[in-house]
């Protein structure tokens, strides 16, 4: 972003990620789109702890995984007392179904869905957001050796459950 | 770094030059290395084949309109809170639904079959929606206006609520007449069928609440006001 936008501005330009991002960490579209429109209303209300000149996508995606991980820890919770969390995805109304994407694509997606949280969401940041080690490491408030070994494991299971190519 | 971290850091771009040519002379020395390269390679092609079609796609309207919380029109909680007692604000947007109907009215040439009629700056139901509600009945709909809620309000004068087939609205007595007190047009694109499984508009809802003294009236008690001719 050469010229400087706004923040309401740049936040608009952000959705689409960010919404992309959201469906990374939620499997289900209903659930991503809550957590997108929740990330919005969050960062609109903290905007004033946004530093000028820093990147506003890493600070609005650590919002979102902070969001995220609050949802999924009360979701734990809740679904320790009444019933075993459904496995793999739920295909309901998901956009996903509707853009005809092959067996491939809904195999990976499916694979996703099944990492574990800290996997998942490295993996999404690096491989499907595009960021470099040392952003996600600030992003995640981890250390990079962590971000690095979780990447490992995260990609590696992947590849095992998307099958060899 | 262990040695698997570092291939993958060398596949992600992430080592310095001088790592990186480490690397990649281990990997080409070793055809499982590369097989595995290129297994990882795909599996990064296919994420982002799985993935970059949601940034692609229209973001749905209410994320966009989250992005501009101050353009909602209708704060229903507001408004639920108002009821109570009618707020300036709900009166200001009736003068201004009322200031319209006028307006509206005074442009519609005057027909005998119009379902109101202007008079003395006053809008006043007529014709097929006069009748309607002097003489129908809640319990008993017939024809194209259909009667919701009866009640009194504040001073005394019955009211009555009402749907029409693209619009609903307030009718309340005044000198022996049917006075609009709002007229509510359905959204666009919405018929009466859609308004009626969805429930009164939230406009008119406002509306009745703010008016209404006490309960609405009883299918019996209903019947008694027409008989005594809505007095």
């Amino acid at each position: 972003m050469e010229q400087p936008a706004s923040f309401d501005d740049q936040l608009a330009s952000l959705l689409p990620r960010l919404r992309r991002f959201a469906h990374s960490l939620a499997r289900d579209s209903a659930d991503a789109d809550d957590l997108t429109q929740a990330t919005i209303e969050r960062a609109l209300k903290s905007r004033d702890q946004w530093q000028p000149g820093t990147r506003l996508d890493s600070w609005a995606y650590r919002i979102m995984r902070n969001l995220w991980i609050d949802t999924a820890r009360a979701r734990s919770r809740k679904s320790a007392r009444e019933a075993p969390e459904e496995e793999g995805l739920n295909i309901g109304d998901d956009p996903r179904e509707a853009m005809d994407a092959s067996v491939d694509l809904k195999r990976v997606m499916a694979a996703m869905a099944r990492l574990p949280d800290e996997q998942r969401e490295v993996v999404a940041l690096i491989l499907v957001e595009g960021f470099g080690y040392r952003e996600v490491s600030e992003m995640l408030s981890l250390p990079i050796g962590t971000v690095s070994s979780r990447l490992v494991r995260g990609r590696t299971a992947l590849l095992a459950m998307v099958g060899e190519r | 770094m262990t040695e698997d971290e570092k291939f993958f850091a060398w596949l992600d771009g992430e080592l310095t030059p001088a790592e990186a040519a480490d690397v990649e002379a281990k990997v080409a020395a070793d055809p499982q290395l590369q097989q595995l390269a290129e297994q990882h390679r795909a599996l990064g092609a296919q994420l982002s084949g799985a993935f970059d079609p949601i940034a692609a796609a229209p973001v749905p309207e209410r994320l966009q309109a989250a992005l501009h919380p101050s353009a909602d029109l209708i704060d229903f909680a507001a408004a639920k809170r108002a009821r109570t007692r009618p707020s300036l604000a709900q009166w200001a947007a009736m003068a201004a639904t009322l200031a319209l109907g006028i307006f509206v009215g005074t442009m519609v040439p005057q027909r005998a079959s119009a379902p109101v009629e202007v008079q003395g700056g006053r809008i006043y139901a007529a014709s097929a929606l006069n009748e309607a509600l002097d003489t129908q009945l809640a319990s008993a709909p017939a024809g194209d206006v259909r009667i919701g809620l009866t009640f009194r309000d504040q001073a005394g004068e019955i009211c009555r609520s009402f749907t029409a087939s693209a619009s609903s609205g307030l009718a309340c007595r005044n000198g022996g007449r049917w006075q609009l007190k709002g007229l509510f047009a359905a959204p666009e694109g919405q018929g009466s069928d859609y308004r009626m499984a969805a429930g009164m508009d939230p406009n008119l809802a406002a509306l009745v609440d703010s008016a209404m003294a006490g309960e609405p009236l009883d299918a019996a008690a209903e019947k008694a006001a027409k008989d005594k001719g809505w007095k």
